[in-house]
């Protein structure tokens, strides 16, 4: 009885923390999911300079650490000159920007593999029918390309909930960070084991969601 | 004044020549089927007359308005616009799959002519009635048969009202009794006097529906004619043993 009565108490303590978890989560997916597929535009642009801007970003923001983004975007800056008389962030702001431009970078490859899977085909159909870049894009490409890239989007969402997690380590008030507060100050694990339950319940019902999502947009 | 001319197109991918000077021309209501053996460069010729593969040389005037001329194209959107007088269907038909039959039928129209929705979506109705589809506007294509699905490319087709319809070998996916569903409307077609083009290996569609037959051969055309001149008279030893071969 007392387990439980601690284990409730831990739930509203460790929501405190979910105010900022999903605010990264759903800032992130919003802010990264355009750029991202502004990228792949620029990754498959004619303009050379251009697709080799594109992919030392990504070979840059896939291939180095989160957590030494998330290190540099927050404590990094204060440290270079110039820029530092402009730019320094807060701990929430500066999560947003390292993860959005992670982010950014991985879906940017998502949506490129999403183009390379739509057939040849389709564009020449659309051509022989009138259909401007544009309305090719935005009527033919883009549709199949959600369809062939939602399990992908799926594995990244799920992923960047776990994610969020980081922001501990710059001091975020994020559930893991209340949690590791109630573990040290009670002496006592079972908080690492309520803020699990709280990421597993929000991967369940993202899960769920995409499963419906696959669902409405199989063809 | 030829409704569609070609003159002495040149296509080549990098090293490999694939027409070296083709020169043919198509007439109201013709239909003209193009055979030929396999790699003969049917397939890039047709394409080219519709702006999908770029000639390196020669003329494509398409109603007295030229596409390209002694190798150079006109620009971009004029280029669409006189295309925009044929349509094609493709050997792989095309559909767009996250789209249902009607919607692939209307979108163009919708959103490139913008016709009119509710005219738009009978004229719909109509053509797929006509090809024997009535009842499929609302299937996605991946729940067709590839004989329906190359009826609705054709029905597809025929909604922009093109001048020129090109067939890039539309029936060599399909197995004998598919086939015969969709040489079924393209004889009618023909008999309406809708001017083809057919890319084809079905000899018997040639014999029965083509006004005239062009036969490609090492990325030249080296006959042409009605079906008798090819069929029952061929000119060239090369003619002769293709058609030995196929009887």
């Amino acid at each position: 009885m007392e387990l439980l009565k601690y284990i409730v108490k831990l739930f509203g303590l460790l929501s405190e923390g979910l105010g900022y978890t999903l605010a990264l989560f759903f800032i992130t997916i919003i802010a990264s999911m355009p750029l991202g597929l502004l990228l792949t535009f620029c990754r498959n642009s004619k303009f050379k300079p251009l697709r080799y801007a594109t992919s030392t970003y990504v070979w840059v923001m896939r291939g180095s650490p989160l957590m030494l983004q998330l290190y540099f975007f927050y404590y990094g800056l204060a440290f270079i000159p110039i820029i530092k008389e402009f730019l320094t962030l807060d701990r929430f702001p500066a999560a947003c920007i390292a993860f959005t431009l992670n982010y950014a970078a991985y879906f940017c490859e998502i949506f490129r593999g999403g183009m390379l899977a739509i057939d040849k085909g389709q564009h020449e159909a659309a051509k022989v029918l009138g259909f401007s870049k544009w309305k090719t894009l935005t009527k033919i490409v883009i549709p199949q390309m959600v369809r062939v890239t939602l399990p992908s989007i799926s594995n990244e969402c799920i992923t960047l909930v776990k994610d969020t997690a980081l922001i501990t380590a710059i001091g975020v008030t994020e559930i893991l960070y209340f949690a590791k507060a109630s573990v040290n100050r009670d002496v006592d694990a079972t908080a690492y084991l309520v803020a699990a339950v709280f990421y597993l319940l929000m991967n369940l019902v993202l899960t769920k969601l995409f499963d419906r999502l696959e669902k409405k947009y199989a063809f | 004044m030829h409704f569609l001319e070609v003159k002495n197109l040149k296509k080549s991918f990098g090293e490999l020549s694939v027409l070296d000077g083709v020169s043919f021309t198509v007439d109201k209501g013709e239909t003209v089927a193009v055979i030929g053996p396999s790699g003969s460069g049917k397939s890039t010729m047709l394409r080219c007359l519709i702006d999908l593969e770029k000639a390196d040389g020669g003329d494509i005037i398409i109603q007295g308005a030229p596409l390209v001329e002694d190798g150079v194209y006109v620009p971009e959107k004029q280029a669409a616009e006189v295309c925009s007088k044929m349509g094609m269907v493709f050997q792989n038909f095309n559909l767009f799959p996250h789209m249902t039959v009607m919607e692939n039928l209307i979108t163009a129209p919708l959103l490139v002519k913008k016709a009119d929705k509710k005219t738009t979506v009978e004229r719909a109705r109509q053509l797929l009635a006509d090809v024997g589809l009535a009842d499929k506007e609302n299937e996605k294509p991946s729940s067709l048969s590839g004989g329906q699905k190359q009826r609705v490319a054709i029905a597809r087709a025929l909604m922009m009202d093109p001048d020129i319809l090109l067939f890039d070998e539309p029936t060599s996916s399909l197995d004998p009794q598919l086939t015969a569903e969709v040489l079924t409307v393209m004889k009618k077609l023909a008999s309406e006097k809708m001017t083809m083009v057919v890319v084809t290996h079905e000899m018997g569609f040639a014999k029965e529906a083509a006004d005239k037959i062009l036969f490609m051969c090492d990325k030249e055309i080296i006959g042409q004619g009605t079906v008798e001149d090819i069929f029952d008279h061929p000119k060239d030893e090369r003619i002769r043993s293709f058609i030995e071969s196929i009887l």
